[in-house]
């Protein structure tokens, strides 16, 4: 494409309006003000579709993210996964973070935390439904030995939660989850209502998930 | 392990690569969130169009305000009626606009519109563009014409005249004291693209010689990103990242503002930087 072709052919802008040191057809350097690498920016860098903003975004915060999640999960390949969703996230909704509530670093770093606490929670389910099934059927495949440590890992803190349970709550709980009875077996051994023992059961969890919570993520 | 402040030299190997990986799976890098539509170009004139039009509805007496190179505002309509008669004939294959003067062919027009009632100009303008419209609703879009020195497919020209027009309709904003209005995402974004494909050419017109990959990211809306050479071809070129706001750069290609009047995030050479931001006001015609 020559130059010629290359000209939009708009009219002179109103007289005055070129300002400063520069004018049209000079040959010397202008000058030109940066907004600086400000989170702004790279906000707006990432909405734009720009790829090198991502890159910088993970080399500048990318061991942040890995450190938040691998404090929470204390397993490698599990705070990797959270590391890729996370900044996967980051890249399709980045109109989500709002520059004016808060760091980059913080945003990132906090969602990682929560991913990881959904994670372990999300694992929390998985074992209690393992123990049922063991219970149902003893003859299962033993877990690897990553399984063995993420199930360690995890049960120390939810049975430490359980601990700070009132006594009838906790009751309710380790019956159901750690012996793996039904509601009724359990309203039966405790000698309450069965519809107590799901009341019970109901506030217990809805306690666990606030103190699992607020565990996970002042862990440090 | 202090795990809050990581050095990314310890990450595990290879998550970089996979994570970006996966990132560019599920969004393709310079697709802007959100995105704009894609519309054909006789939409982005017909938008563009209108939006002129709604301006013009909207002055009351202020026809004779100056507003550009010594023309009022009913001189520079004037102008724009000269401009879309050359269309017509460009679109016709009258080979006698094809290197005629942008401003030099319609200085007849702008002038003959002096003193005329503001409403008869308004409306010769409205149908020498409803003209333009029928004209092109017949023309092959990637059919190459010519006109006031461009050799270009009617598409482009179509969006070189949506350019144009509001470039003009904020003349007349300027020039009659009222804000500056801002084209629809998507008739933003085809403008920028427009203009950006257009930089190297810009950049030679300048004399822009060191070669560089210059990576342009147009943040807000009708944004996105563009990778185009500059320079002459030579081995090793520089990098240069370039960020500013669409809307802002639209009207450095516009000639409306300066290199030093936009918001800028530069990495790489500045200075390259600063002169082909320079050169982008080439695509203007002086």
């Amino acid at each position: 494409m020559t130059a010629k072709s290359a000209q939009l052919y708009l009219d002179d802008p109103p007289a005055g309006r070129v300002t400063g040191d520069y004018c049209p057809g000079a040959t010397g350097r202008v000058s030109v003000r940066g907004v600086g690498g400000t989170d702004a920016v790279l906000a707006a860098r990432l909405a734009a579709g720009d790829d090198h903003a991502l890159a910088d975004v993970f080399d500048a915060l990318g061991g942040s993210v890995y450190g938040s999640a691998l404090s929470v999960l204390g397993d490698d390949n599990a705070a990797q996964d959270v590391v890729q969703d996370v900044f996967i996230e980051l890249w399709s909704h980045p109109d989500r973070y709002d520059p004016g509530a808060g760091t980059l670093r913080t945003y990132l770093t906090m969602m990682a935390r929560h991913r990881a606490v959904d994670l372990v929670r999300s694992e929390l389910r998985r074992v209690a439904r393992q123990e049922r099934s063991y219970r149902l059927a003893p003859v299962t495949p033993a877990p690897g030995a990553g399984d063995q440590a993420m199930a360690a890992h995890t049960a120390g803190v939810v049975r430490a939660a359980v601990q700070l349970l009132p006594v009838g709550q906790r009751q309710v709980i380790e019956l159901a989850y750690f012996e793996g009875l039904t509601c009724r077996e359990v309203a039966h051994a405790v000698g309450i209502p069965e519809g107590t023992a799901k009341s019970r059961l109901r506030l217990a969890l809805a306690k666990l998930e606030t103190v699992l919570d607020r565990q996970l993520l002042e862990s440090p | 392990m202090t795990t809050a402040s990581r050095d990314p030299s310890e990450l595990p190997a290879g998550l970089r690569e996979r994570v970006l990986a996966a990132s560019l799976r599920a969004r393709q890098a310079g697709r802007p969130v959100p995105d704009a539509p894609e519309i054909p170009a006789e939409e982005a004139f017909s938008r563009a169009a209108d939006a002129f039009y709604t301006t013009l509805r909207g002055l009351d007496g202020d026809w004779t305000r100056p507003a550009l190179r010594g023309l009022d505002v009913q001189g520079l309509v004037g102008h724009l009626i000269g401009v879309e008669n050359d269309v017509h004939r460009c679109l016709s294959g009258d080979p006698d606009v094809a290197d005629a003067g942008h401003v030099e062919s319609t200085q007849a027009a702008a002038i003959s519109h002096a003193g005329l009632p503001p409403a008869r100009t308004r409306a010769e303008w409205r149908q020498a563009t409803d003209r333009t419209l029928d004209l092109v609703r017949s023309a092959d879009p990637a059919a190459k014409v010519a006109m006031h020195g461009m050799r270009l497919p009617v598409r482009a020209l179509l969006l070189v005249r949506a350019f144009e027009l509001w470039i003009h309709e904020n003349d007349i904003r300027q020039a009659v004291g009222w804000a500056p209005s801002v084209p629809d995402a998507s008739t933003l974004r085809m403008m920028a693209d427009l203009a950006a494909r257009l930089l190297p050419g810009a950049a030679a017109q300048a004399g822009v010689h060191e070669p560089a990959d210059i990576h342009l990211v147009l943040t807000g809306p009708g944004g996105g990103t563009w990778d185009v050479a500059v320079g002459d071809r030579q081995p090793d070129p520089a990098a240069v990242t370039i960020v500013t706001d669409t809307v802002g750069f639209c009207r450095l290609a516009g000639n409306r503002v300066t290199p030093a009047e936009l918001d800028l995030y530069v990495t790489g050479d500045a200075e390259l930087a600063a002169d082909v931001l320079a050169a982008a006001t080439k695509l203007a015609l002086d």
